[in-house]
C-alpha cells in the first residue's frame, strides 16, 4: 500500500503545478482560467516536435504565447462586461481552440519523450528518476510562488488585488496588470506541468480538459487561497487516485476527480466574497 | 394584433417551425438536418432557460437529455411500453435530478455552479458507460422503436417542431407571469428579492427542473429518431455545444438559443477541416463574448435601439417639446422589434 | 426549308438520344460509392489511414473499376454515432450511393444500421465490434463486416499465452466497448484453455500513470499480461509503467495496438511484446499486402497499420461485387451480390468470404501473431 501511496505522491506533485495557476488567478481575479490544461498540451506537443533542450524551451514559449492570448481576451472582456463567468467561458473557448489547433497540426499521435531508461532502486522500490525531477521542480515552483506572494512587493500587490480590487486601484496598484501577470504565470506553470507529464507518462490530444479538471480539483480541496494548499491538494489527489487504482475498479478511479470537485464545490469552498465585504 | 403582441416569440417560432416543416421534406438530407437541428434547439433552449433566466450556467443539459433518451430506450426495448410512456419518464427523471441539484447549488456563485454541473455530467457519463444492465454499457441500446404514428420522416419533423414550439410557448408564458417578474428581480439583486418575500431557492430550482424537463424531452425525441442510444451520443460535448449555441444566440432572449443552434449547426457543416471544429466553436464563443456579450440577438437589439433612438430624436426635434419623446420612442421600439417585447429587462 | 429544318432537328434529336449509347455501348453506367470514416475524433487514428488507403486505390484505378466509372464520396463521422447516421443519410439521399464503406466505429454502424435498412443500401463496416453483425438486429441483412471481428485470432493468441507456460494472467483493458469485450471474452476462454485471470483492470483513455495497475499485477503474481488496448498512448504508458515497477513477464497485445503509432510511442520499451495483428502491411507484408503497399507508396502514403488494410478490403469487395452484378446497380443488388462473394481477390491475408448466414467477411486467417523486434512487427511463421 505504501508503494501505491508513494507513486501517488510523485504524480501529485505535477497536479500541484496544474493547480497553482488556478489558485493564483482565482485569488487575484475571482475567476478561473480553464485553458491551463490546454497550455500543458500545447507545451507537450511543441516539445515533442523539437528534440533536445530547445524543444523544452520552445514548449514553454508556446504555452506563454497561448496564455498571453488569454490575457488579451481578459483585458478586452473586463472593459465590456462584468462577471467572472464570462472570463471562464472565454477561457473555455480558448481551451477548445488550442486543443483543435494541436489536433490540426500534430494529428492524433501521442506525445511522448523519455529521458531516463534505467530506474533507481531504493530497497525494493523502483523509481523513475523522472519522478524525482518532477518532485524537485514542482516543490521548487510552489515554494517560489509562496515566497513571491508572501515576501515580495509583487506578492503584496497580488494579495491586495485579491482582497479588494477597487481599494487596490485607488492605492495605485495596477490591478489589471497584476491579473494579466497571473495569467502569464499560469501559462508558464501549465506549460511546465505539461512538459513534466510528457517526460513521465506522455499524453495525447484529448488530454487538455482532463488536466484542467484535475488541476482545479487539486486547487479547491483544501481551499483555493494558498500555493501550499495547492501542493497539499495535488498530493492528496495523487495518492487517492493511486490507492483507488490499486484497490478498486477502473470506474471508481475515473469518477474520482469529478466526484471530488462536486463534493468540494457543494461544501461551499469557492465563495469569492469571503474576503471582500461583498454581499454573499 | 394584441395576441401577437403578447406572445411574439411564440408566433415567430410558429412561423419558423411551419417553414421548417414545409421546406425540409423536399430533400431527405435537409429533413434529417432539420430534425436534428430541432432536437438540438430544444436542448439549447433548456440551456438558455437555465443560464439566461436563472443564472445557472448548466453544463449538464446533454446529460439530462441523455437520461431522457435512456429512460425511453429502456422503457420501449426492455418493457415494451409505448413511446409516450417513455416520454413521461423522460421528462420526469431529469427534472427531478435537476431539482435536487439546484437545491444544493442555489447559494453558490455562478462559476461554482457551472463547475458542479460539469462534474455531475461527467459522473453521469461514466455511470452510463459502466451500468451494463440498464444502459447497455459502451455498446448502448439499439433498436429503439419509433413513435407510433410518427415513424415517417416528415411527420416526425412536425412532432419535433411542435415540441420546440410548446417549449417556447411555455418559456414565454413563464416570463410573462409573476414568476418571470420575480426572476427578473432575483437576477438583479438577490437580497432585494428575498426582502421582497420571493422564495429564491425554490424558484431557481423550479427553473432548473423545467430546463431539465425540456432537455429530457429533447433526449426522448433523439432516441426515437436515431433509434440508437450510447454513452457517446449525448455526452459532455453535446452539453457544451448546447450551451455555446445558447450563449452565441443570446441566452437572455427566448429565441436566442434557437438562433444560435441554426447558425452554429449550419456553419459548422461548412468547415473545411473537421479538426477545426474546436477552433471554430471556441473562436465563435470568444468573439461573441467580446463583441456581443448578450449574444447575437442582444447585438441586433442594441442596433435596433440605436436606430429608434436616433429616429425618436429626429421626430422630437421636428415636432414640439419633450414629453412625446418618451411614448413615441417606446411605441417605436415595440413596433420595430417584437422579439424584444417579451424579453425581460436586462 | 421547313422540311429540311424538321429533318435536321430529327437528326439532332436522334443523335442526342442515341449518342451516349453509341459512344458507351460497351461501358457500364457510372456508380457512386460512399465512405463514412472517422477522420476526426479519437478513431481518426484508424480513419485517416483508411481514407488515405482508399484514395490511393481510387487513383490507382483511375476512378474506374473494370471499365466502370466509380465515384467515391467521403463523409467524416467525427467518431460520433449521430454524425455517422447523418453521414449515411446524406450520402444515400443526396449522392445516391449504392454502397457505403463505413461508418468507422461499431457504435456508428449500430446507429446507421436502421438508416441503411430503411434506404436499402449496404454498409461495409471496418470495425471489430461483434454486435454489429448480430443476427438479432433488424438491420442485419444490410451490414457486412470487412474485417475479422474482435474474437477472430484471439483464441490462437490465448492458446499461445498458455502454451508458453503462463497459468496466471492479468488483463489491462481500455474503458470502452472494445476493451470490455476483450476482457469478457478472455474470461470465457479461461475455463476452456485452463488459465486463471488474476486481475482485470479497466483504464480510461486519458489515464497517464499506470504504475498502480502494474503494481497490482505484480502483487497478484501475474505470469503474463494481456493488453486489450487500441489507444497507443495507453499502450506506451503501460509499457513505461511496467519498466518502472519492474514487472518482468511476457506481454501480449491484441490487434488494437498493431499500429505504427504504438511502436513509435513505446520506443525501446516495446521490444519483445507479442502483438496480434490484422495482417502486417507495415513491416512484413504478404504478397497481396505488398500490392497495397506499392499502390500507396505510388501515391505518397505510408501504411500505418490495419486501417489501410480494411479500407482495401472494402474497395476489393466493392470491385468484386460490381464485376459480378448483372443489370442495374442498386443498393439491393449490391447487397444481394455481396452475399454471394467468396474467395475473391483481396489485398490482405486471409480469405474474404460472405454468405447469407455469415456477414463477417474475414476470419482468424486474416490475423497473425507478431513480435516487436528492432522497432518493427515481425510476423511469426504461418
Amino acid at each position: 500500500m505504501l508503494e501505491y501511496a508513494f507513486r501517488g505522491l510523485l504524480n501529485g506533485t505535477v497536479y500541484a503545478l496544474l493547480a497553482l495557476p488556478m489558485t493564483l488567478f482565482f485569488t487575484t481575479a475571482a475567476t478561473v482560467d480553464f485553458a491551463v490544461g490546454a497550455y500543458a498540451l500545447l507545451a507537450a506537443a511543441v516539445a515533442t516536435a523539437i528534440p533536445g533542450p530547445v524543444g523544452v524551451l520552445a514548449g514553454l514559449a508556446s504555452a506563454l504565447a497561448a496564455s498571453s492570448v488569454m490575457a488579451v481576451v481578459y483585458v478586452l472582456l473586463k472593459r465590456t462586461s462584468e462577471g467572472g463567468i464570462r472570463v471562464a467561458l472565454a477561457s473555455f473557448g480558448l481551451s477548445l481552440a488550442i486543443a483543435s489547433i494541436v489536433l490540426m497540426v500534430w494529428g492524433t499521435k501521442p506525445f511522448v519523450r523519455q529521458t531516463f531508461m534505467t530506474m533507481l532502486e531504493f530497497g525494493g522500490l523502483r523509481v523513475n528518476p523522472q519522478g524525482l525531477v518532477n518532485v524537485a521542480v514542482s516543490v521548487a515552483l510552489v515554494g517560489a510562488t509562496w515566497l513571491v506572494l508572501q515576501r515580495t512587493q509583487l506578492g503584496r500587490m497580488m494579495r491586495a488585488a485579491a482582497v479588494n480590487a477597487q481599494g487596490a486601484e485607488l492605492a495605485a496598484i495596477p490591478v489589471i496588470g497584476v491579473q494579466c501577470g497571473t495569467l502569464l504565470a499560469g501559462g508558464l506553470l501549465g506549460g511546465t506541468a505539461g512538459l513534466l507529464i510528457l517526460h513521465s507518462s506522455g499524453m495525447d490530444f484529448t488530454a487538455s480538459l482532463g488536466l484542467t479538471f484535475i488541476g482545479f480539483a487539486a486547487a479547491i480541496i483544501f481551499g483555493i487561497h494558498s500555493p501550499l494548499r495547492c501542493l497539499a491538494g495535488g498530493l492528496a489527489i495523487g495518492v487517492i487516485e493511486a490507492l483507488s487504482a490499486g484497490y478498486t475498479s477502473g470506474m471508481v478511479t475515473s469518477m474520482l476527480p469529478s466526484a471530488f470537485m462536486l463534493v468540494v464545490l457543494l461544501s461551499g469552498q469557492l465563495r469569492a466574497g469571503r474576503y471582500s465585504g461583498d454581499r454573499p | 394584433m394584441s395576441l401577437f403582441g403578447s406572445r411574439p416569440n411564440t408566433w415567430i417560432m410558429a412561423g419558423v417551425g411551419a417553414l421548417a416543416c414545409a421546406v425540409a421534406p423536399l430533400n431527405p438530407v435537409w429533413l434529417d438536418s432539420v430534425i436534428l437541428t430541432g432536437i438540438l434547439a430544444l436542448i439549447s433552449l433548456s440551456a438558455g432557460l437555465s443560464f439566461g433566466q436563472a443564472g445557472i450556467l448548466s453544463m449538464a443539459q446533454g446529460a439530462f437529455a441523455a437520461i431522457g433518451a435512456y429512460a425511453t430506450a429502456v422503457c420501449s426495448t426492455r418493457f415494451g411500453l409505448p413511446a409516450w410512456a417513455g416520454l413521461a419518464l423522460a421528462i420526469a427523471l431529469p427534472s427531478a435530478l435537476a431539482w435536487g441539484l439546484a437545491r444544493m447549488v442555489t447559494r453558490m456563485p455562478e462559476l461554482a455552479v457551472a463547475l458542479a454541473t460539469l462534474a455531475l455530467a461527467t459522473l453521469l457519463e461514466i455511470v452510463a458507460r459502466n451500468w451494463d444492465a440498464v444502459t447497455g454499457g459502451y455498446v448502448g441500446i439499439a433498436g429503439i422503436p419509433p413513435v407510433e404514428g410518427f415513424s415517417v420522416g416528415w411527420r416526425f419533423n412536425i412532432l419535433v417542431w411542435v415540441f420546440v414550439l410548446l417549449a417556447v410557448l411555455a418559456y414565454e408564458n413563464l416570463m410573462r407571469s409573476a414568476h418571470g417578474r420575480a426572476l427578473n428581480i432575483v437576477r438583479h439583486d438577490r437580497t432585494r428579492a428575498m426582502a421582497d418575500g420571493i422564495a429564491v431557492a425554490p424558484l431557481l430550482s423550479a427553473m432548473l427542473a423545467t430546463s431539465g424537463a425540456m432537455a429530457g424531452a429533447g433526449g426522448w425525441l433523439y432516441a426515437h429518431y436515431i433509434t440508437y442510444m450510447s454513452p457517446g451520443s449525448l455526452d459532455t460535448h453535446a452539453s457544451i455545444s448546447a450551451l455555446l449555441m445558447a450563449v452565441v444566440g443570446g441566452a437572455g432572449y427566448i429565441l436566442g438559443p434557437v438562433l444560435g443552434t441554426f447558425l452554429l449547426n449550419l456553419l459548422g457543416k461548412l468547415l473545411p477541416a473537421q479538426e477545426a471544429q474546436g477552433l471554430f466553436y471556441g473562436g465563435a464563443l470568444i468573439l461573441i463574448l467580446l463583441v456581443a456579450p448578450a449574444g447575437l440577438l442582444g447585438w441586433l437589439q442594441a442596433l435596433a435601439d440605436r436606430r429608434t433612438a436616433r429616429r425618436a430624436r429626429a421626430t422630437s426635434n421636428a415636432a414640439a417639446p419633450a414629453a412625446p419623446a418618451g411614448p413615441a420612442a417606446q411605441a417605436g421600439r415595440e413596433a420595430d422589434n417584437p422579439a424584444r417585447a417579451a424579453e425581460p429587462a436586462r | 426549308m421547313h422540311s429540311i429544318l424538321k429533318r435536321a432537328l430529327a437528326l439532332v434529336a436522334a443523335v442526342a438520344a442515341f449518342g451516349p449509347g453509341i459512344g458507351h455501348a460497351q461501358d457500364k453506367p457510372a456508380v457512386k460509392i460512399g465512405a463514412v470514416l472517422s477522420m476526426s475524433g479519437p478513431a481518426a487514428v484508424f480513419g485517416i489511414p483508411e481514407r488515405d488507403s482508399l484514395n490511393s486505390l481510387i487513383k490507382e484505378g483511375g476512378g474506374t473499376m473494370d471499365g466502370r466509372k466509380v465515384d467515391f464520396v467521403f463523409c467524416d463521422d467525427k467518431t460520433n454515432p449521430t454524425e455517422a447516421s447523418r453521414c449515411v443519410t446524406q450520402l444515400i439521399s443526396d449522392e445516391k450511393v449504392v454502397a457505403i464503406i463505413g461508418p468507422g466505429t461499431g457504435s456508428g454502424i449500430l446507429a446507421a444500421g436502421p438508416v441503411a435498412q430503411r434506404l436499402s443500401v449496404p454498409l461495409l463496416g471496418p470495425a471489430g465490434t461483434v454486435a454489429i453483425t448480430d443476427k438479432a438486429n433488424a438491420f442485419y441483412p444490410w451490414i457486412f463486416r470487412i474485417a475479422p471481428n474482435d474474437t477472430a485470432g484471439m483464441e490462437s493468441l490465448w492458446k499461445q499465452i498458455v502454451a508458453k507456460g503462463a497459468k496466471k494472467v492479468a488483463i489491462i483493458y481500455q474503458e470502452d466497448a472494445y476493451g470490455k469485450f476483450g476482457s469478457e471474452f478472455a474470461q470465457k476462454l479461461s475455463k476452456d484453455l485452463g488459465f486463471t485471470i488474476v486481475e482485470s483492470v479497466g483504464v480510461p483513455y486519458t489515464a497517464t500513470d499506470l504504475t498502480p495497475q502494474v503494481t497490482k499485477f505484480r502483487n497478484a503474481g501475474a505470469e503474463a499480461v494481456f493488453m486489450q488496448l487500441s489507444v497507443t498512448s495507453l499502450g506506451a504508458s503501460f509499457l513505461k509503467a511496467v519498466n518502472e515497477v519492474g514487472l518482468k513477464v511476457p506481454l501480449y497485445a491484441n490487434s488494437g495496438l498493431a499500429q505504427k503509432g504504438f511502436i513509435d510511442a513505446a520506443g525501446p520499451l516495446g521490444e519483445g511484446v507479442r502483438v496480434l495483428s490484422i495482417g502486417n502491411v507495415v513491416y512484413d507484408p504478404t504478397p497481396p499486402e505488398q500490392k497495397l503497399v506499392a499502390i500507396m507508396a505510388k501515391n505518397g502514403f505510408k501504411p500505418q497499420g490495419w486501417g489501410d488494410l480494411l479500407a482495401g478490403n472494402g474497395y476489393m469487395t466493392i470491385k468484386a461485387a460490381l464485376a459480378k452484378i448483372n443489370g442495374p446497380v442498386t443498393g439491393q443488388a449490391m447487397r444481394d451480390t455481396i452475399e454471394t462473394l467468396c474467395g475473391f481477390e483481396t489485398l490482405s491475408m486471409g480469405k474474404g468470404c460472405f454468405s447469407k448466414d455469415n456477414h463477417d467477411g474475414w476470419a482468424a486467417d486474416a490475423t497473425i501473431l507478431t513480435t516487436i523486434r528492432g522497432g518493427q512487427f515481425r510476423s511469426d511463421a504461418k
